[in-house]
């Protein structure tokens, strides 16, 4: 039963250890302490006997991080907590940097260029090299042995686009580049290994670049909307279409050799950690990834199932069963929705708790606020068009930006949420009091009552539907807004979402969208219900 | 004889901003249980002047005396509990009820449910409103004319003895405001406060005041009981104003 911890037994385990931190927190503050205790097990991860592995958001870097995570739980007494899909190279390491995570899969040239940011070599051993002393002496971080095949950036071309002109090479490309039509993704463009040096190197000058999302760039090329595009050697769906994987004769992109990058303390913790993780050592070629992935991309199989069969294939864990036969193909949305109903309660359930304290956190702050701020009128207009500029932050660079001070998971999730409550909840709630009545406010003073009377009596009842309008708001961002938390490894209805985006799966992105929509309509209407109810009697919507 | 001041207004200025001067040292008193009516035209002073007596606004110099006392050494919560208030709109509470409204005061000075009642009641009588139709009501569900009584109801709720009126007929419409005017009058005849009215209406000042003090510009121009100003306008402007009058009653 050591082999492997299966997916309840995990959740039990998450539970208790919640169970046992929210002891020891502050009784009245239960439903905070339980959030502060899941969160503050990052930092703290490696000392209790767990790992905490994260992955990119792409499928690859989670089948290598739940091969990780089967290993470490199959072959030692560690426990592992999985933090896959987070957003890019960027949340990935500033999460291993701050402790959050313990380890997570990485490519040489990642580090090379985009972390170390050092100019593209062609030289293999020599990325090697550089990565690991760098790492090793900047942030005492450690780059396993490569997992042998390496990932790196191609260009591609369809082969139906070469019936007058074959190409073979990049240079060949670039003879006729002015005519080709290119389509690339958002990372390869503004990265000093992509396009720009490419472009450089090659001279390449495209007719017309189109920035496009990764699994889109496959469709459209072979629908002859564009013409070239840049692909991932181990790509799954090389295999599905039928592209011409041009030569890179100039040794332009940098190798891109996968490995584990791994927290020196967590090394030294669990010397064990270091041991079981080498037997993967040059384990895997670029053949056999590309047919892992293929399962994944175009098969739709479970990640937890494709690695278990890639460690049992190469016999580094057993299992007991064959496990249940994986899903044939793509399902219709309903029969999927059925049939994943447990985990989409549990996503709902994540979504509505982060939602829900991210709002009942906002309340907090944002009425007292907008009370002070009634009563200090001068200050009012500057610091809420503050507050309202945190509006115009992009959730991701927000999300981003909170890393390094608050890591990943549910607390950096909550505390952007709540960032976003706050300006419509301050605004009415001050706007409200302010421009409740002023006649009746005026007799109520004239006749003597005192201040914090007109404000318990007469302004706060007469706001209350105002500010109510702003928590319904507030309500509706949040909800709609969580499901980006899934990019920070918070959970919720953006796990599908993001993970059917990857897959180009339009059934798994309704899975999560759907179930989000709904939940801000149910809300928004719930809300507005209330609204209705706290309007005092007496106040009519439309005076007749 | 002359009754002793229930208020005096000593060399009273009120200066707004830097440079607008609201009022320019008015000196006045209120005599128990007559009806002062102040008069003059917007921006003559008249609603600040009201608004001194029951300190909403403090004089920037001067003084206001309550029966002989200064009212800057007290409370001014207290002294607004036990002065009457009626504004142009009436004013009431959009989320309480008739009785609510007129229990307004006792309930702040924490009268027993059943005497504030049993009060209520009573003065809704007073203003030809019965309270079985009316107690339960929303302002909403009322006429102005029906609105403007419940705030003199309310004015009266704790028997102050000085009830300010801030235009209390200004937002009405011509038949309700006349009725109204005439209900006031026979109310004066039963009670036995002192009133100030402020408005701007010449006709509701000759008719409903026991004194008129006319004001332009911050200043106190004249004050005196209506054939006084009639027969001795003190002033042009004055004297322009009733002029103004009787051309505008007998075209």
């Amino acid at each position: 039963m050591t082999g492997r911890v299966t997916h309840a037994a995990h959740a039990a385990h998450t539970a208790h250890h919640r169970r046992h931190r929210g002891r020891r927190g502050v009784a009245a503050l239960l439903g905070l302490a339980l959030l502060l205790s899941t969160a503050g097990s990052n930092s703290v991860a490696a000392r209790d006997g767990r790992v905490v592995v994260g992955s990119k958001n792409f499928l690859e870097s989670k089948l290598l991080a739940e091969m990780f995570a089967q290993l470490i739980e199959g072959r030692t007494d560690l426990a592992v907590e999985r933090r896959l899909g987070l957003a890019g190279t960027q949340v990935c390491f500033e999460a291993l940097r701050a402790g959050a995570i313990d380890l997570y899969p990485e490519y040489t040239g990642t580090g090379l260029t985009a972390i170390l940011r050092r100019p593209p070599t062609g030289d293999a051993r020599a990325a090697l090299a550089t990565v690991r002393a760098e790492f090793l002496r900047q942030w005492d971080l450690w780059w396993l042995n490569p997992l042998g095949f390496e990932n790196a950036y191609a260009l591609a071309v369809p082969r139906a686009r070469m019936a007058d002109a074959p190409l073979r090479t990049i240079s060949d490309l670039a003879a006729v580049s002015s005519s080709m039509r290119a389509g690339f993704g958002y990372e390869f463009l503004k990265r000093q290994d992509g396009l720009p040096g490419l472009q450089t190197r090659y001279g390449l000058e495209f007719r017309h670049v189109r920035a496009m999302q990764q699994s889109l760039k496959y469709q459209a090329a072979a629908a002859g909307e564009i013409d070239v595009l840049d692909i991932y050697t181990t790509d799954g769906r090389l295999a599905a279409y039928d592209f011409v994987i041009l030569d890179d004769d100039r040794q332009f992109f940098p190798p891109y050799d996968a490995s584990g990058l791994v927290r020196g303390a967590a090394l030294r913790r669990h010397p064990e950690l270091g041991a079981v993780l080498g037997l993967l050592t040059n384990a895997f070629d670029a053949r056999t990834m590309r047919q892992l992935n293929y399962r994944l991309q175009e098969g739709g199989e479970p990640v937890e199932t494709v690695a278990r069969d890639a460690l049992s294939a190469l016999r580094l864990i057993t299992t007991d069963d064959a496990g249940p036969a994986p899903p044939p193909g793509r399902e219709a949305l309903f029969p999927y929705l059925w049939s994943h109903r447990t985990t989409l309660i549990t996503r709902t359930v994540e979504h509505l708790a982060l939602a829900g304290l991210a709002l009942g956190l906002g309340l907090l702050a944002a009425i007292p606020l907008g009370l002070l701020l009634e009563r200090r009128r001068r200050v009012a207009e500057p610091v809420i068009r503050i507050i309202g500029l945190t509006q115009t932050i992009p959730s991701i660079a927000l999300l981003a930006f909170m890393i390094p001070v608050f890591g990943i998971g549910e607390i950096p999730a909550v505390t952007a949420l709540w960032l976003y409550s706050l300006f419509p909840i301050v605004r009415n709630t001050y706007s409200g009091l302010r421009d409740a009545a002023p006649r009746a406010v005026e007799s109520a003073r004239a006749l003597g009552m005192t201040e914090g009377q007109i404000l318990h009596w007469v302004r706060l009842p007469l706001a209350a539907p105002v500010i109510m309008a702003g928590v319904r708001t507030a309500a509706v961002i949040t909800v709609g807004t969580a499901t980006l938390a899934a990019f920070i490894g918070a959970g919720g209805l953006g796990v599908p979402i993001v993970a059917g985006l990857q897959m180009a799966d339009a059934t798994v992105i309704l899975s999560g969208a759907l179930p989000a929509a709904a939940l801000a309509l149910a809300i928004d209407a719930l809300l507005g219900r209330v609204e209705v109810w706290i309007r005092p009697r007496g106040l009519q919507r439309d005076p007749a | 004889m002359t009754p002793a001041p229930v208020l005096s207004v000593r060399d009273a200025s009120q200066v707004f901003g830097a440079d607008v001067r609201a009022l320019r040292a008015v000196t006045l008193d209120v005599r128990h249980g007559e009806t002062l009516v102040l008069i003059g035209e917007s921006g003559s002073g008249k609603t600040t002047l009201l608004r001194l007596l029951n300190g909403l606004q403090t004089p920037t110099s001067g003084d206001v005396c309550l029966h002989g006392a200064s009212i800057r050494a007290q409370d001014p919560i207290e002294i607004r509990r036990r002065i009457g208030y009626v504004q142009q709109d009436a004013g009431l509470l959009p989320h309480w009820t008739v009785a609510d409204n007129v229990g307004l005061v006792p309930w702040l000075l924490g009268w027993e449910p059943a005497r504030r009642a049993g009060r209520v009641d009573a003065l809704l009588d007073l203003m030809n409103l019965d309270p079985r139709r009316f107690r339960t009501r929303y302002p909403v569900e009322l006429s102005g004319g029906q609105q403007q009584r419940v705030a003199f109801a309310r004015a009266l709720a704790a028997d102050p003895d000085i009830i300010l009126l801030d235009e209390p007929f200004g937002a009405l419409d011509a038949m309700t405001r006349h009725a109204l005017q005439q209900q006031f009058l026979g109310l004066k005849q039963r009670l036995t406060q002192t009133m100030v009215m402020v408005t701007h209406d010449l006709d509701e000042a000759l008719r409903l005041g026991d004194r008129i003090a006319v004001l332009k510009e911050g200043r106190l121009l004249q004050i005196g009981r209506p054939d006084e100003l009639l027969r001795t306008p003190a002033h042009d402007d004055v004297a322009h104003l009733l002029r103004y009058r009787a051309e505008g009653r007998r075209p």
